[in-house]
């Protein structure tokens, strides 16, 4: 068996340099993307990503490019361009290892994007856990006002950027494209109905596009190495490298950047995670991140790729990889997903708000094992209608390992229940 | 943390320009930092400048878990 190895693309400079020092970015070869998309303009720019065949990293995989052309055919000024660095999901911590490690590259990339869509104003908006991040970004912009890479008629050309950096202020669901953009609006953090998608009424009711950190990381990377030798990258339909986050009952949990199908699930735990924490079997793992489909043992030979994933019947969301070793029972692992997105629920439709709620209600008798048979039906009942009826993401989402549990480990629901006679 | 004062925060406001919809929530997360909570005055002040309801900005910080609406108990006098 080859042994698994890292491919460091977007990671290739984290821990190279001091993150204030632009000097010391220019010299590992930064600033190439931004020259040369300033040289082709913002229409070829859109075509170099769309060619990529880039998706965003950020959870839904959206492709990069489209959203891009949709918001720089609105001929209406101004336009918003927003960095989603609220990374909230359960399992995922990549976005912090660009931030903090080479945070000019994203920087790079978002004045790439604002550029191509012709935003003038561009927010990154940063998790409110990651203090010194935001800290180290305020620095950060002061830094390239003066190495006028932010500001009026950047590098000498004819076009401005602005960057303000905002700190997230605790709710989960900001990290959601519209409850974000409501969010910078000082309102609550709500999601909202589609279309109309933010690209044509986002912010403010202007045309916004969000764009997840590390799907910005990508850009620069893009537009240094033209698109044809970045499609070469990973797999059809799914190119270039993606920053797995392995956490759970792992030995060596961490961010490794894999190429796209460079392995199977497997490889990824045993090899670069160093196989689970008491050495047992892996019982189940989530690939995508808190609210993504649980997967048994016999799904482990997966390759690492979106399609096969989905076909294994999960998801690779945010690549956030969740590790559940033999012994752990599915009823607690679901109490601690619901508890969490029970706490986390917007309330703004009633699928998600009463369906989380009751879902918890019910795994929490069950785990005091006080719960009836009908308990089950109706737990996979409430889950289906969130998945169908609710409004985000989350809604859609957060049922998803409720009810792969229900497939794949009856037996642990069986024996709670079996323990009350009625 | 410091104690509210108007000067304080005046100064705050001064500091960051002008007070706009587009800025308004990173000003109410920076006096959040400087004090630890947000003053009533605040928010009746910063609905003033934006032109905003003073109830509409108050249901909406009461709704983020890490804006405080009264002053807080710094780490320094729980150990006292």
């Amino acid at each position: 068996m080859t042994k698994m190895k890292e491919n460091k693309i977007l990671t290739r400079r984290v821990g190279k340099y001091q993150p204030l020092d632009i000097e010391a970015y220019k010299a590992l070869g930064g600033l190439q993307g931004l020259k040369r998309a300033l040289d082709i303009g913002p229409e070829s720019i859109i075509e170099e990503i769309k060619k990529s065949g880039l998706i965003g990293r950020g959870g839904a995989g959206f492709p990069t490019g489209l959203k891009w052309a949709s918001a720089a055919k609105v001929q209406q000024q101004p336009k918003y361009f927003i960095c989603n660095a609220d990374e909230g999901e359960l399992g995922t911590f990549k976005d912090k290892v660009l931030l903090d490690g080479d945070p000019w590259s994203v920087l790079e990339g978002i004045i790439i994007a604002a550029y191509a869509i012709g935003a003038e104003q561009t927010y990154i908006y940063i998790k409110g856990e990651y203090e010194k991040t935001a800290e180290l970004w305020e620095s950060l912009v002061s830094e390239a006002k003066k190495a006028a890479l932010l500001g009026e008629r950047i590098l000498g050309s004819s076009f401005s950027i602005h960057l303000q950096v905002v700190r997230g202020r605790g709710p989960y669901i900001a990290g959601e494209e519209f409850a974000l953009i409501s969010s910078l609006e000082a309102r609550r953090a709500m999601s909202k109905l589609k279309p109309p998608y933010p690209t044509e009424e986002g912010l403010f009711g202007k045309p916004t596009v969000v764009n997840n950190v590390e799907t910005i990381a990508n850009i620069p990377v893009i537009l240094t190495e033209a698109a044809e030798k970045y499609r070469k990258l990973g797999v059809e339909g799914d190119p270039g490298t993606r920053l797995f986050s392995l956490s759970g009952d792992v030995k060596k949990p961490g961010v490794y950047e894999l190429e796209m199908g460079s392995g199977t699930l497997e490889e990824l735990i045993n090899e670069l995670g160093q196989g689970t924490k008491n050495g047992q079997p892996i019982k189940a793992v989530q690939p995508g991140g808190g609210t993504s489909a649980l997967l048994g043992r016999d799904s482990l030979g997966c390759k690492l790729t979106s399609r096969a994933i989905r076909e294994a019947g999960s998801g690779i969301g945010t690549a956030g990889v969740i590790v559940y070793q033999q012994g752990r029972s599915a009823v607690d692992i679901l109490k601690g997903l619901l508890k969490f997105y029970g706490a986390e629920s917007c309330g703004r439709c009633a699928p998600c708000r009463i369906g989380v709620t009751k879902m918890k209600e019910i795994v929490d008798t069950l785990s005091r094992g006080e719960a009836a048979a009908d308990n089950l039906a109706q737990l996979r009942q409430i889950g289906k209608a969130c998945v169908v009826a609710s409004t985000c993401g989350m809604g859609q989402a957060f049922p998803l390992p409720v009810l792969s549990a229900l497939e794949l480990f009856p037996k642990d629901f069986e024996t709670v229940i079996q323990k009350n006679p009625q | 943390m410091k104690q509210f004062k108007m000067q304080t925060y005046q100064n705050l406001i001064k500091r960051s320009g002008v007070v706009t919809r587009e800025n308004l929530f990173n000003l109410l997360g920076k006096v959040q930092d400087e004090f630890g909570y947000v003053p009533r005055e605040v928010v009746r002040d910063l609905a003033l400048k934006t032109g905003l309801a003073e109830a509409r900005i108050y249901g909406a910080l009461t709704s983020y878990s890490d804006f405080k609406m009264i002053p807080q108990l710094d780490d320094q006098d729980e150990r006292e």
